[in-house]
């Protein structure tokens, strides 16, 4: 079948505003998002730019907003889209370095922020520190992100107030708070308690639809909201 | 636009009507306070929201305020409860209804007062 790809495209040391760029090309069903722009870079137009590297769901490279809406470009199917014209435009709410290609360096230093580390100071065991499943449980959905930037970058909050932390740091946050091993729980409660936190968070479950990894983002925002009101009083 | 879903605009909207409110509520103030300046200021300003766009603006009002509150009552369960989040679709839905209901309500009210020509039946407060 035909396929019109608009790429919203920039290039900061050739044009003075972003526009669109119009590609038409035979493509099958079954070919992905990724499959589309690789044929378009490699057979069209080399001057594309846009990230990947696995390709297969896991590296969390090919972040984009896809007809309207964050997804994977390398998860999607050409049938899935229900269309012929597809709109490609990088992630909102980081400033675009070419094409795709948007500079992620904020979206990491909120990662940091959170401590995403294993903190635990006691006397290691003689073996590994022990969980119960129901207590490995608990954290099991915040342990799936694979830190693409779909959640954070669908937040209409973090789009206008670029120092919330953001749903991605807040799940990783989440994925330590609740482990039963770790003693950091009461410093990323403290931080995630800042007006920069939690709060920010106004419910309005972009990130819980764009998650190409299906973790109820919102959900364990909300559990993450609790425990710092619950802890309080 | 960002293609979100319910969320989204139940987000969007819960901004929306309380802008609205907020201005309602300074106007309000404003005008009430005008009785300051005397009896012929205050009677000015009020014969103002005679105008029919202030007569239906009312109306508005009055939805922008039934939303935000029962949106209000969503975010609630959303952010202090465990199921709040799992039903947000089926909550935001209600609150558009009742919303809905309410303003249906206060325009039923008021019908006499928007259109004495075709409606002269006495409102609830007799008039």
């Amino acid at each position: 079948m035909q396929a019109v790809f608009k790429i919203h495209r920039f290039n900061p040391e050739k044009d003075k505003k972003p526009y669109w760029a119009e590609y038409t090309l035979e493509v099958d069903a079954k070919d992905r998002v990724l499959d589309v722009l690789h044929k378009i870079k490699w057979e069209i137009d080399g001057s594309l730019s846009f990230r990947r590297s696995c390709a297969h769901g896991i590296c969390g490279s090919d972040a984009m907003l896809i007809n309207g809406k964050n997804r994977l470009a390398c998860k999607v199917l050409m049938m899935d889209l229900g269309g012929n014209t597809v709109t490609v435009e990088p992630i909102r709410g980081l400033s675009v370095e070419k094409d795709l290609i948007v500079d992620m360096t904020p979206f990491f230093e909120s990662y940091e922020a959170v401590m995403p580390f294993f903190i635990n100071d006691d006397a290691m065991p003689a073996r590994e520190h022990l969980q119960s499943p129901e207590d490995r449980e608990i954290y099991d959905a915040s342990t799936k992100c694979i830190l693409c930037a779909c959640c954070t970058t669908s937040c209409p909050i973090f789009w206008v107030n670029g120092s919330y932390l953001g749903p991605a740091a807040i799940v990783q946050a989440h994925r330590f708070i609740f482990d039963s091993r770790d003693k950091g729980g009461a410093a990323r409660l403290a931080m995630l308690n800042q007006n920069t936190g939690v709060w920010r968070c106004r419910t309005a479950y972009n990130c819980t639809e764009a998650c190409p990894r299906d973790i109820p983002i919102t959900d364990v925002i909300g559990q993450v909201k609790r425990a710092i009101l619950y802890s309080n009083t | 636009m960002y293609k979100g879903r319910e969320g989204q605009w139940a987000f969007f909207l819960h901004r929306l009507s309380g802008v609205a409110i907020l201005l309602y509520l300074i106007l309000h103030t404003v005008s009430i306070g005008s009785t300051m300046l005397g009896e012929e200021v205050y009677g000015a300003v009020h014969k103002l929201y005679e105008l029919m766009p202030f007569r239906l603006g009312l109306i508005g009002v009055a939805g922008a305020v039934a939303y935000h509150a029962f949106n209000g009552l969503r975010i609630v369960a959303m952010d202090f409860t465990s199921w709040g989040v799992k039903y947000q679709r089926q909550l935001w839905y209600a609150a558009l209804v009742m919303a809905a209901l309410f303003m249906l309500l206060t325009l039923y009210a008021n019908l006499p007062r928007l259109f004495p020509d075709i409606f002269t039946y006495k409102t609830i407060w007799g008039r």
